[in-house]
């Protein structure tokens, strides 16, 4: 009886501790710099949580760069990303992103 | 009144005597056998039988229910229970097993195996060998899996997978959004007892719809001993650094049985054989089982509750372009520890799935008639984020309600079956996104059996009618504009059957049969309308669809003494209308303001081919030389070739033919606590037979090594080495072939330790 009470307790536990299936976490968000079809740069906006990161995610989103930003571009060399208004924001990993785990 | 108080006390103690039923169990020299499994199949219940070989039935066994007597090491014995007669028990010692029902009598689910090509496979005392359920599986002949790592794994029998495999779990249908590769089995391993399998269209009783097979998971029966048994357990993998770990307990409170499971999984990115780990394999799961059965003098009821949670990466993704052209360095990447805030955190895309199962059957029992009805419902919420966090793709609904009622009984030696299945589908959407609209079905499907047995000579017959009626009314228009414009109602109408007969002499077995089955369009090939992340395209249905129509024909001999075992299994099936998803020339694009091109994905059509046929021959070895008894050398033989007759070419997805051998030396006495060692051999062929749009997958060879044993008589454990030498290969099926020059690698070489602990 004393290994039943443990193992369940044991596994209760466990599940209360994993799978935490409702996203509360924040998320660091990009502008995907795309010239002829193919992403060359990331410019960092900031983290989003909560109701602001589903506005930021949202389809009608969009964020001004209000002056031209130079950044480490994905194939290592410098991008200058140009002033302007920017639709496609990012706020996931990628395989292609960089991930230093 | 002294005399009448003695007279009802006699009574009453003749009752209780009468009640119970003794027997004995003994080898062909006299001698008791002890720890023997008695499985009583209309009670799902097991009970043991003690040191000196006794046993003793005390609860109302109806009359002619089968009585299953198993212990490792000897040949199986069923038997129809009288209670007139004495239960002695004589059980021969075994010396080859060839599929678990080569020689031996064993009590399946699914039918007599004498008519039906019926194959059975213990799960809870093998599992501690494997990774994975399905991976234990696999080692059925004829059996293969759709995967991407551990985290997403799919059944394909003969070639044929998804819809037309149709998936069974304590008598309830599970129905998860399996159309699609990317969608796992919808339950956990846990409580799981063994699996039988029927290839092909014979399964009458349990639907139409399974052309490609039907698998049906048995959980473990009840069990009637005077303290709680279980186990705690757990297994580490180095490869992708998972946890599995499990708490099972059986009990029972006087005629109130309870079986309760419970499991936690965590496991992150796997690594390949470049020692590189592929982004976001890693998935978790949690799971809970509870069982309870009571019986009440001819009444047995079970209740059942399962609740399965996932949180599954997909592995893979590409967002734009051909994913042919992706550099594997883009999906992958290299660490040197593991960092726990990291390697298990969910990243995008990944699935969020939440399975539900819910069984009511009660069984009664007039006589030697065995009426049954089952009341199930399972629900499958599937969500699917691909590109952000706070807007899935999609979030469905998928909920089946299962009403199944069934009268069995017997006349010498003639048996008939009845029943019908009333089976309620539903999908509906959560959100405004969506791939496929909401809709329901509703199929109805009356079916008789009819068997024949005279010991060395038999036949079955079945047949079975069904009646589908599918709607969907959708005009949703979605976040990204997408105007979803269904009006459908339609029914489909068919017979299936299914014939078996079977002859035996003395060592040699005998069968053949021919069935045909039929299949209705599933919502999500008439449907289909959007962006499927999990499979990187646009997916594209066809309300047009029409029924999927099949015939097969399967023979198999079987052969063994006490050395050496053979059975020989070749079989053809041929399917009208068989429907497909295949690529076209157009891609779908999504822009920025700019114009850029953000997302591409080659858009795939439903359509249906007029005739394919599907062939092969599966083959089993079993040897064990006279010297070594304990040295166990098993082979099979897997050929496989399918045909698309519209235009030559074979069907997607089909597995290579495939040898797989595998030696075992088991110790009397255990050297330094390992009790069995195991080498095993998968050598898969070139596959050049492919449909129009895939490529040739080259052979290749993976070896494995394992070895087990007992620290003491309760506590287990198994070291295994998968992919020994980390070769690098691509399975023809898995689900990442598409993905990079020559597809994504499988798991390299990876160390696993599973422990047990039995209370």
């Amino acid at each position: 009886m004393k290994n039943l009470k443990f193992g369940m307790f044991a596994l209760l536990i466990g599940m209360f501790a994993s799978c935490d299936s409702h996203d509360d976490a924040c998320h660091e968000c990009h502008i995907a710099y795309i010239v002829d079809n193919v992403e060359i740069a990331e410019v960092e906006i900031g983290e989003f949580c909560g109701s602001a990161l589903e506005e930021v995610e949202g389809p009608d989103y969009t964020h001004e760069l209000t002056e031209d930003v130079t950044v480490q571009g994905l194939d290592g060399n410098d991008v200058t990303v140009p002033a302007g208004v920017y639709n496609e924001i990012h706020c996931e990993d990628h395989g292609h992103d960089d991930h230093d785990h | 009144m002294h005399k009448l108080l003695i007279s009802i006390i006699l009574l009453v103690v003749n009752f209780k005597l009468l009640s119970q039923c003794n027997g004995l169990i003994l080898d062909y020299n006299g001698n008791p056998i002890a720890n023997v499994e008695i499985f009583i199949a209309d009670l799902n219940l097991t009970i043991e039988n003690n040191d000196q070989g006794e046993f003793t039935l005390d609860n109302d066994i109806p009359k002619n229910g089968l009585i299953h007597f198993y212990k490792h090491g000897y040949a199986s014995k069923m038997i129809k229970y009288n209670s007139e007669n004495k239960l002695l028990i004589k059980l021969d010692k075994l010396h080859v097993t060839i599929d678990e029902i080569g020689v031996s009598d064993t009590y399946n689910k699914l039918g007599d195996k004498k008519y039906v090509n019926i194959e059975k496979k213990s799960i809870s005392p093998s599992l501690i060998e494997n990774n994975t359920l399905l991976e234990n599986i696999t080692e059925l002949n004829g059996v293969d899996m759709i995967s991407s790592g551990n985290g997403i794994q799919k059944i394909v029998v003969r070639g044929l997978s998804g819809l037309r495999v149709v998936t069974y779990l304590n008598g309830m249908q599970i129905n998860n959004q399996q159309w699609a590769n990317d969608h796992g089995i919808g339950f956990s391993e846990i409580g799981l007892d063994e699996v039988e399998l029927i290839k092909g269209s014979s399964a009458l009783k349990y639907g139409s719809e399974a052309i490609g097979g039907l698998i049906y998971f048995k959980d473990q029966p009840f069990i009637k001993k005077n303290k709680p048994t279980g186990f705690l357990s757990t297994k580490f993998n180095a490869n992708n650094h998972s946890n599995n770990s499990q708490f099972g307990t059986r009990l029972n409170i006087g005629e109130i049985f309870i079986n309760l499971y419970a499991q936690n999984l965590i496991a992150g990115d796997y690594q390949m054989p470049d020692k590189t780990y592929l982004f976001n394999s890693r998935f978790k799961q949690n799971a809970l089982k509870l069982s309870m059965s009571y019986k009440h003098k001819n009444l047995h009821t079970v209740l059942r509750y399962h609740l399965h949670n996932e949180l599954t990466g997909i592995p893979g993704h590409v967002c734009v372009g051909d994913p042919k052209l992706q550099s594997l360095s883009e999906l992958s990447y290299s660490k040197d520890f593991i960092n726990f805030e990291e390697n298990y955190n969910k990243k995008i895309p990944y699935q969020d799935i939440e399975n539900q199962l819910y069984i009511l059957e009660s069984n009664y029992f007039l006589g030697s008639i065995h009426f049954n009805l089952l009341a199930g419902h399972y629900r499958n919420n599937l969500i699917e984020y691909g590109e952000k966090w706070t807007s899935p793709d999609f979030d469905m609904n998928l909920n089946n309600t299962l009403i199944h009622p069934n009268v069995k009984f017997s006349l010498e030696k003639y048996n008939f079956e009845f029943g019908s299945q009333i089976n309620y589908l539903e999908n509906i959407n959560n959100v405004q996104n969506r791939l496929i609209p909401d809709a329901n079905s509703l199929n109805i499907g009356p079916y008789a059996i009819f068997n024949y047995d005279n010991n060395n000579f038999g036949y079955n017959l079945g047949y079975r009618y069904d009646y589908k009626n599918l709607v969907s009314l959708d005009n949703t228009v979605t976040s990204d504009k997408k105007v979803f414009n269904t009006d459908y109602a339609n029914n489909f109408q068919s017979s299936s059957m299914s014939s078996g007969m079977f002859y035996k002499l003395n060592d040699h077995i005998s069968r053949v049969s021919y069935s045909e089955a039929y299949r209705a369009p599933h919502f999500s090939e008439l449907f289909s309308n959007g962006v499927h992340h999990g499979t990187n395209r646009y997916e594209i249905g066809d309300e047009n669809l029409s029924i999927e129509k099949s015939k097969q024909i399967d023979i198999k001999y079987q052969w063994s003494n006490d050395h050496f075992g053979v059975i020989v299994n070749p079989f053809l099936q041929n399917i009208n209308n068989f429907i497909s998803v295949v690529p076209t020339d157009s891609i779908y694009t999504e822009e920025d303001v700019n114009g850029n091109i953000i997302t591409s994905y080659t858009v795939y059509n439903y359509i249906q081919y007029d005739n394919v046929t599907i062939s092969g021959i599966e083959m089993n070895l079993h040897y064990h030389p006279h010297i070594l008894h304990n040295l166990h050398f098993e082979q099979s033989l897997s050929l496989l070739k399918t045909q698309n007759n519209n235009d030559e070419n074979g069907l997607s997805m089909t597995p290579a033919n495939g040898i797989n051998t595998k030696s075992s030396y088991e110790f009397d006495h255990s050297l330094m606590s390992i009790k069995k060692i195991s080498l095993s051999h998968m050598y898969k062929f070139k596959q050049s037979s492919f449909s129009e749009y895939e490529e040739m997958t080259n052979s290749y060879s993976i070896i494995s090594l394992g070895f087990g044993g007992q620290l003491n008589n309760k506590f287990n454990y198994y070291f295994m080495i998968t992919n020994l030498l980390n070769k690098k290969y691509t399975p023809h099926t898995s689900r990442l072939r598409g993905v990079g020059e020559n597809g994504v690698p499988n798991p390299g070489r990876s160390f696993g330790l599973n422990l047990n602990y039995e209370f």
